[in-house]
């Protein structure tokens, strides 16, 4: 549990990138969580949990193409790593694991 | 793309790129500005410049800054620093034999200096502790004889000058005497404890001393006649270890002595007198009470007697020099005046007044109470520790340049990546003063382990506390960084400051120069070693002198021991002692040989038959007849003593002079002062207590000169007087067969005449070896110290030429093929140091010679300074280089010059 520590947020942000592989940017990342999850993100949440993650080893980045709709900035791709995968693997198996373990009537709210 | 028309508000890009770390900034922007531009559609929107501007506020947090510059580069500091550890670590394991001298030498070097720092401090504390120190001063007198020249110097003033000090100068604020009254026996309830050393002491002791009171008051503790104050140390041996649950003020001691006793009762207890002081008391009681005892006349003396210890305190600010010189102008006349023989007693005596700080160290009187420090050991020792400490660090200093010298390479190589210099300089700093501070720990081990050997040695109680001498620890560890800093600065600017060019072909440039920095440190080791060695040839040499200088007396084989009051029957004791068969002969005396010529008294000789009053001091010894043939002194003329002669029961004089005393009243020939009359003391014609005229007595005899002092002193003139009043002392002359037997027999005699008090018995040749025991002493710790720093010299010395070979070893393989032998290149390493030997010896031999000239002027028989002493410092000093050049010589020869011509 301890080695993979992955928050609810950080989860979220990189299963995103792993959906856009590569074409996973800070612009794109944003709004595919936009608008998949309708829910608002900041640039600065979305930079500070990147940059974390990247810095446990669960992304990788480089610079790509600069545009002249970003003023000749380059962009910074992100990719998710095999750590980061399994990162993900760990913590998706860690909830089935719990889903699975929830007895039938548990949620059985009919009766 | 019409939408490029709008810009982000530049002040919040700017407020970015402030704040936001460069490796992030580039890409962040670019988000941030293409969504900025989607969000505007093209045209300037409020709502797109504000989400731009809150994005950016947002992203103002920690993670996403900058680190500060500060703290930036202390990073790369300690990063740096780290690495020059690391090296410096490296190299310390790589050159490990050189780091071993290197440790160990400062190491051990600090802790000797340590220890003696601790003696010395110690030695200069004495006293300290009482708060008007500086204003207490001991009052002694000097006495002259006709001619003006100073006879004797007591310790001791007369009973009844403290009291008229005091009231005569109102500079003398307060005055005590000591007086010890001797020894009487005490006595509590059941408990007996024989011959105690009680002080008395006038009311005002507490005023000038600062003595703490456990229980009682200091200022009413005398005021009672019978009243006794105790040490703690005498409280626990009195009342037992739970006395100050016991309500001890107020219960009864008895002392006696001689038939009398008195009643005193406990009033106070002080702490026991710290070992720092020149006096240590057990008991203080009243002196009014010997007073008493002593009657009015006795207690008020004002020349002669001098045995009473005396004590002033003057006001702050008295001029000591014009204040004594007051006193003596007025008090000799005003109170003596002229003696009955008309002379003046001005002429005889004068006051001498000596501060209390100056007594442990600086005085040496007749009747000082303990055995005193001197200052010129203690000067000695702080030369010698200096030293030690600066051959340590110059050790040090030495061995670490020429590590360094094998690194140029390494120099050369840092600076072609880029080192800086400033980079250079700092690594070889730290390298130098991390085997300083390795040092340090070892030195407070060896501290440790080495006080209790000190402490035995010098008879003290010397502690080591670094918490307490804070100021001591600081200290070192300052020096230590010094001496590491000082070690590193040369090679650092040295090698930082090198050609790339010469580094890098690793040529030897600091070799370059014949005469360099460490030539003069080299130098300086053995200008050091050189003094040191000299030094202890000569006090070895004095010590030895004396020893076997035959001092004029037999000292082997002699027991004596001190009578007590309890032996009255003398003449039935010395028989039952000879009653041995071991117990050759027995003579009575009231002194031994080795002790000090105390006694003396005025003499006239008669010329013709007019009495003419001797102008020198003639000191006497009681004796009787076997006095002589005990100690196997020849009598040169006349005749011994008889048996049935007493000065006393004859009401005449019977004398024995020796040859000096002949020579002082004018005869070369002994046989002719033979029989001629001497007038010596209250012998002379006067008419006695019970009424009997003494007649003028003759002198039977006269005997070869002898050493009654210690050689310190010279031979003077002295008299043999047979008075049985006189018998203080017994020396048995025994044979060397079967001592313990012996010794039984003496003390099995001893306790059939006195049940109460131990046998004391000593022998001659012991005492006699006591009175050299502090030169002894001070030989012994300088020879210790001297070997260490040799020893550390030595070391430094090998590893010094070690490092020469190895920075020529090319050179040496080059003769070596071209035919060099072994002996041509042991001569090219050895010159070098010869030269730099020859040099110390110019340098220090004169300065030595000097101190350890002034040394001997101490002695009145003293060896001579030999060609052997001065010039076998030099060889030793010769040799052990030689030695050291020699093992490291065919180390390096016999390699094959194959093995250090192949690299390049």
């Amino acid at each position: 549990m301890k080695e993979y520590q992955l928050g609810e947020f950080e989860e979220i942000v990189l299963l995103t990138v792993a959906i856009l592989y590569n074409e996973a940017y800070g612009v794109s990342i944003r709004q595919e969580i936009e608008s998949r999850l309708k829910r608002k993100v900041s640039v600065s949440a979305l930079q500070t949990a990147l940059r974390r993650m990247e810095k446990k080893g669960y992304l990788e980045s480089n610079f790509g193409e600069s545009t002249a709709i970003r003023g000749g900035k380059r962009k910074r791709y992100f990719r998710v790593t095999k750590y980061g995968k399994k990162a993900l693997e760990y913590s998706k198996d860690a909830r089935m694991q719990l889903w699975e373990a929830i007895p039938n009537v548990a949620f059985d709210f009919d009766k | 793309m019409d939408n490029l028309k709008s810009h982000p508000p530049a002040w919040s890009t700017k407020f970015l790129k402030w704040f936001c770390k460069d490796d992030y900034y580039e890409d962040i922007q670019g988000d941030l500005e293409e969504e900025f531009r989607i969000l505007s559609g093209g045209s300037p929107s409020m709502r797109a410049r504000s989400w731009y501007n809150w994005q950016i506020v947002r992203l103002f947090r920690p993670s996403m800054m900058k680190k500060p510059k500060t703290q930036d580069s202390i990073e790369k500091e300690t990063t740096m620093f780290k690495s020059y550890l690391k090296i410096g670590f490296r190299n310390l394991l790589k050159y490990r034999s050189s780091t071993v001298i290197n440790v160990i030498g400062l190491s051990t070097g600090l802790a000797a200096f340590v220890m003696i720092a601790l003696f010395v401090i110690d030695e200069f504390s004495y006293d300290r502790n009482h708060e008007h120190a500086e204003s207490i001063y001991r009052v002694t007198v000097k006495n002259y004889t006709s001619e003006g020249t100073l006879s004797r110097h007591w310790a001791f003033a007369s009973a009844g000058h403290a009291r008229r000090l005091k009231e005569d100068y109102s500079d003398v604020t307060h005055a005590t005497r000591f007086f010890p009254w001797a020894f009487p026996d005490l006595q509590y309830k059941e408990q007996k404890f024989p011959a105690e050393p009680v002080i008395f002491a006038d009311d005002d002791v507490f005023d000038i001393f600062s003595f703490k009171f456990i229980i009682g008051d200091p200022k009413t503790a005398l005021n009672d006649l019978y009243s006794l104050i105790l040490t703690e140390e005498t409280a626990i041996k009195i009342f037992g270890n739970d006395w100050k649950d016991q309500d001890i003020l107020g219960e009864t001691i008895t002392l006696s002595r001689s038939g009398q006793s008195a009643s005193f009762k406990v009033t106070g207890v002080m702490e026991d007198m710290p070992d720092q002081q020149h006096f240590h008391f057990d008991y203080l009681a009243p002196i009014r009470f010997v007073e008493m005892i002593m009657g009015e006349q006795a207690a008020n003396n004002v020349g002669g007697n001098y045995n009473w210890m005396t004590f002033v305190r003057m006001s702050p600010n008295t001029d000591i020099p014009k204040f004594t010189d007051q006193v003596n102008d007025e008090f000799w006349d005003k109170y003596i005046g002229t003696f009955r023989s008309g002379a003046e007693a001005r002429d005889f005596y004068d006051f001498s007044f000596q501060p209390l700080l100056d007594i442990h160290l600086r005085s040496n009187l007749e009747g000082e109470y303990e055995t005193n420090g001197s200052i010129q050991q203690v000067y000695i020792f702080s030369i010698v520790g200096i030293l030690l400490l600066l051959v340590a660090c110059v050790n040090y200093m030495n061995l670490a340049t020429s590590h360094y010298s094998r690194r140029t390479k390494e120099v050369g190589v840092r600076k072609v990546v880029g080192a800086y210099k400033r980079s250079l300089v700092n690594q070889f700093l730290t390298e130098s003063t991390l085997v300083a501070v390795i040092s340090f720990p070892l030195a407070i081990l060896f501290i440790y382990l080495g006080l209790p050997y000190i402490n035995e040695f010098v008879d003290k109680n010397l502690v080591f506390n670094p918490i307490a001498q804070l100021d001591l620890l600081i200290g070192l560890i300052v020096l230590l960084i010094m001496v590491g800093f000082v070690a590193g600065l040369y090679p650092a600017f040295f090698l930082s400051k090198m050609n790339l060019v010469q580094a890098l072909k690793g040529e030897q440039v600091i070799n370059a120069s014949k005469w360099n920095f460490r030539s003069w440190l080299v130098t300086f080791q053995y200008v050091v070693t050189i003094a040191l060695i000299f030094s202890i040839l000569v006090i070895e040499k004095q010590m030895k002198y004396i020893q076997n200088t035959n001092p004029g007396y037999q000292k082997e084989q002699i027991l004596f021991l001190g009578l007590s009051r309890n032996i009255n029957n003398l003449d039935v004791f010395k028989r039952e002692m000879l009653n041995h068969p071991n117990v050759e002969s027995a003579a009575y005396s009231s002194r031994i040989p080795t002790g000090r010529l105390a006694d003396s008294a005025g003499s006239a000789f008669f010329k013709g038959d007019s009495l003419v009053p001797s102008n020198f001091r003639l000191p006497m010894v009681g004796a009787d007849e076997d006095f002589l043939k005990v100690y196997e002194i020849p009598l040169i003329a006349g005749e011994n003593f008889t048996r049935e002669q007493d000065m006393d029961s004859d009401s005449v004089g019977y004398y024995i002079i020796n040859r000096a005393a002949a020579e002082a009243f004018g005869f070369n020939d002994p046989n002719d002062i033979v029989g001629r009359r001497l007038s010596y003391g209250r012998y002379n014609g006067q008419t006695n207590q019970t009424g009997q005229t003494y007649r003028i007595g003759r002198i039977l005899g006269v005997m070869e000169n002898f050493h009654f002092e210690s050689m310190h002193s010279q031979i003077v003139p002295m008299v043999l007087l047979k008075r049985d009043g006189f018998r203080n002392v017994i020396s048995l002359k025994i044979r060397p067969s079967d001592i313990q037997s012996t010794l039984k027999h003496v003390e099995e005699t001893w306790a059939q005449f006195d049940a109460e008090n131990p046998v004391n018995y000593r022998f001659v040749d012991e005492r006699f070896n006591d009175q050299y025991q502090q030169e002894q002493r001070l030989s012994t710790m300088i020879k210790v110290f001297t070997v260490i720093a040799i020893v550390i010299g030595c070391l430094g010395l090998i590893g010094m030429v070690g490092f020469v070979i190895e920075t020529r070893i090319k050179e040496i393989g080059i003769r070596k093929v071209l035919g060099a032998s072994t002996q041509n290149i042991w001569l090219l390493v050895s010159n070098r140091f010869l030269i730099l030997i020859v040099i110390a010896f110019v340098i220090s031999l004169p300065m030595t010679y000097w101190l350890m000239d002034g040394w001997l002027e101490n002695f009145v028989y003293r060896t001579n300074i030999s060609v052997m002493v001065i010039v076998a410092p030099v060889i030793l000093a010769a040799v052990l280089t030689l030695l050291a050049i020699s093992y490291q010589t065919f180390r390096a020869s016999i390699v094959n010059p194959v093995e250090c011509l192949k690299d390049e």
